[in-house]
């Protein structure tokens, strides 16, 4: 992770830290990073980031885990076809429940680790300062490469504390 | 200090906020929480080492008695035939009904977006992974040769053996580790910020234990973006999951044909059962646990009051599948089911029987007074009853049908021995071990989101603040 110049404002409220951002944004400023102590909706919005394609990874598990499913027990009762209890070989209301928990335990895990991974690019592919007070109580919004007009403005927005990065 | 919410039974929901004014600054407010989740972890004096002993003990006793079975065989517990599942797999049935309410109240209450949730989910979710670990223990226990358990997993062999995917029992182990791996997976999603957060105020080994559990988390907008859309997802898994492992256990009974086991009803009636019994464990932890860890202003008597009308419902809807159950082995006329029915009321194990009615029917009632919702020990002494009726449940079902089979010939009778009553005490011992561990090291309340909470709160007293 590269660090970066820029403005870090720390703001003591979600809302107030939203208006700062949408100010930003208005100024021209579209590179606008946060770290905050719970997901605030307001600002979240604020910052305009799209909605996580994490989605995407999360079907792709849970389909992977149904085809598993199936070719597990299909594959596998083919390959010692004994008839039991009178079932044929190849029994899919039964093996429907093997499918079934198959499909919810690879979407599980491919949505954890998509969470994890995007989580990861996200720290490595932008910086972010980081302030202990971002995990407890503050929130602070960087906005890389910003000049003296934004410095002006997180000031007059009512950022509690204003300051040059990197 | 924070200062407690009074009760209002009649409140139609419950927020996990602080009753602080408007003019507290948001930061203070979540400062205040954030101090006040840390600090239960100091509240934990002598007593919870007395009470971790306690539960190392009776994991000691559970250890000593399986190597019993183990060294010596099976006959160190009742089982003979006709009887071939007792107390083990009462056990197991037990635990996987506990572990259910947790993600009843983590993922389906979330779903509802039911606020209620915020404060007390934490603790239940925690409760179902120790659950779910401790049930998983019996299958394994009952085998009596415990070095084959990995025989029901399907692994490449010389042989070219297969495992029967038509068996209930391969679904069990299907879905309990799935359950398992879903369950600690939500946990520790919603841990990371929470330990992000301790993490940033502690030093040493402390600091380095909460780094392990935040996962890297910096509380980045990129991070909570992809944070909000995965915990959607897992609540949305895991509100199919938990209704589908119950399901599966029940079938563990229901597929096979043994009068009072064979029965459409099962699934709901277990999936209901074991809401029951985890709601009223969960209110049965969290009553001594408000007090212990000084959180009474985040766990209120609200909440525990809102549990109390889940304990109500589910009791209602069992007590409508206790009636099912006889009403239809009645209108089937003389059959071997409605024998078994009538063998469980007036048999060997008929005083278990009325004890379970009394516990799971009758005293849930008693939680209609807003009296009885509004106490503590009020609560307590239902639920802890509730949780002894689903036991004796779970045995009713499992001991009285395989005793009293179709034929006479095939009757016998069940005694459990010291062995097997040891192996419960040590399941005991091993949940609570685990749970004791976790409220020591752990945020026992979701520190994050009562933070997202207050905040909220705090713009609508504000939007109301300024149209008025």
């Amino acid at each position: 992770m590269q660090r970066e110049a820029g403005l870090l404002a720390l703001f003591a409220d979600p809302n107030v830290a939203a208006n700062a951002v949408r100010a930003a944004r208005e100024l021209g400023q579209l590179d606008i990073r946060a770290a905050m102590p719970a997901p605030f909706p307001e600002l979240l919005r604020s910052i305009g980031r799209p909605r996580s394609a994490i989605g995407a990874i999360t079907m792709g598990g849970a389909v992977f885990g149904a085809l598993a499913g199936f070719a597990l027990t299909i594959g596998t009762s083919l390959r010692l076809p004994i008839i039991v209890g009178g079932k044929p070989v190849v029994s899919i209301p039964g093996f429907l429940v093997i499918v079934f928990e198959l499909t919810v335990l690879f979407g599980s895990l491919a949505n954890f680790l998509g969470m994890l991974t995007g989580a990861l690019l996200g720290r490595r592919r932008s910086f972010m300062p980081h302030d202990p007070r971002f995990t407890r109580d503050r929130i602070g919004v960087f906005l890389p490469g910003a000049g003296p007009a934004l410095f002006k403005m997180l000031e007059q927005s009512g950022a509690e504390e204003v300051r040059h990065v990197g | 200090m924070i200062a407690e919410t009074p009760a209002a039974p009649s409140h139609p929901e419950a927020h996990a906020t602080i009753a602080m004014p408007t003019a507290v600054p948001i930061a203070v407010q979540m400062a205040e929480i954030e101090d006040t989740v840390h600090a239960t972890q100091g509240h934990l004096g002598p007593g919870w080492l007395l009470l971790l002993a306690a539960a190392a003990a009776c994991i000691g006793i559970g250890a000593y008695s399986w190597s019993l079975i183990i060294r010596f065989g099976m006959q160190y517990t009742g089982l003979n035939r006709p009887v071939g599942w007792g107390v083990l797999i009462t056990d197991f049935v037990f635990w996987v009904g506990i572990a259910h309410s947790g993600t009843l109240i983590s993922a389906v209450l979330f779903l509802f977006r039911a606020r209620f949730r915020t404060a007390v989910y934490r603790a239940a979710e925690a409760m179902t992974v120790f659950g779910v670990m401790t049930a998983g223990l019996f299958p394994i226990i009952h085998l009596g040769r415990p070095w084959y358990a990995f025989w029901i997993l399907p692994y490449p062999n010389q042989r070219t053996l297969q495992i029967n995917y038509r068996s209930p029992l391969v679904w069990d182990a299907f879905a309990i580790s799935t359950y398992f791996c879903v369950s600690l997976m939500f946990l520790l999603a919603g841990l990371m910020p929470d330990a992000a957060a301790l993490r940033d105020r502690t030093q040493g080994l402390r600091r380095r234990f909460y780094a392990v559990f935040a996962m890297g988390w910096r509380g980045t907008a990129e991070e909570w973006r992809h944070h909000g859309r995965a915990y959607l997802f897992f609540a949305a898994f895991a509100t199919p999951l938990v209704i589908s492992v119950h399901s599966v256990v029940s079938w563990d009974f229901a597929v096979s044909i043994v009068p009072g086991w064979h029965s459409t009803l099962f699934p709901p009636y277990f999936v209901a059962g074991a809401i029951l019994s985890g709601v009223a464990m969960v209110i049965t932890l969290l009553v001594p646990i408000r007090r212990a860890l000084k959180l009474t202003a985040i766990i209120t008597m609200k909440h525990l009051d809102l549990l109390s009308r889940l304990v109500i419902l589910t009791s209602l809807i069992l007590t409508f599948s206790y009636s099912t159950e006889f009403i239809l082995a009645l209108r089937a006329g003389h059959s071997p089911e409605l024998e078994t029915l009538l063998y469980r009321a007036t048999g060997a194990f008929a005083p278990f029987f009325w004890t379970m009615v009394v516990c799971n029917c009758l005293l849930p009632m008693l939680l209609f007074f807003p009296r009885v919702r509004g106490s503590q020990a009020g609560l307590l002494f239902v639920c802890i009853f509730v949780n002894v009726g689903m036991w004796l449940e779970r045995f009713n079902i499992v001991v009285s049908s395989l005793e009293h089979n179709r034929i006479p010939f095939d009757w016998g009778s069940y005694h459990p021995r010291l062995a097997e009553l040891g192996i419960t005490l040590g399941s005991f011992g091993w949940f609570f071990f685990w749970f004791l561990l976790f409220l020591r090291l752990l945020p026992s309340v979701s520190i994050a989101e009562l933070k997202e909470e207050t905040a909220g709160e705090h713009v609508e007293k504000n939007e109301v603040a300024h149209a008025a």
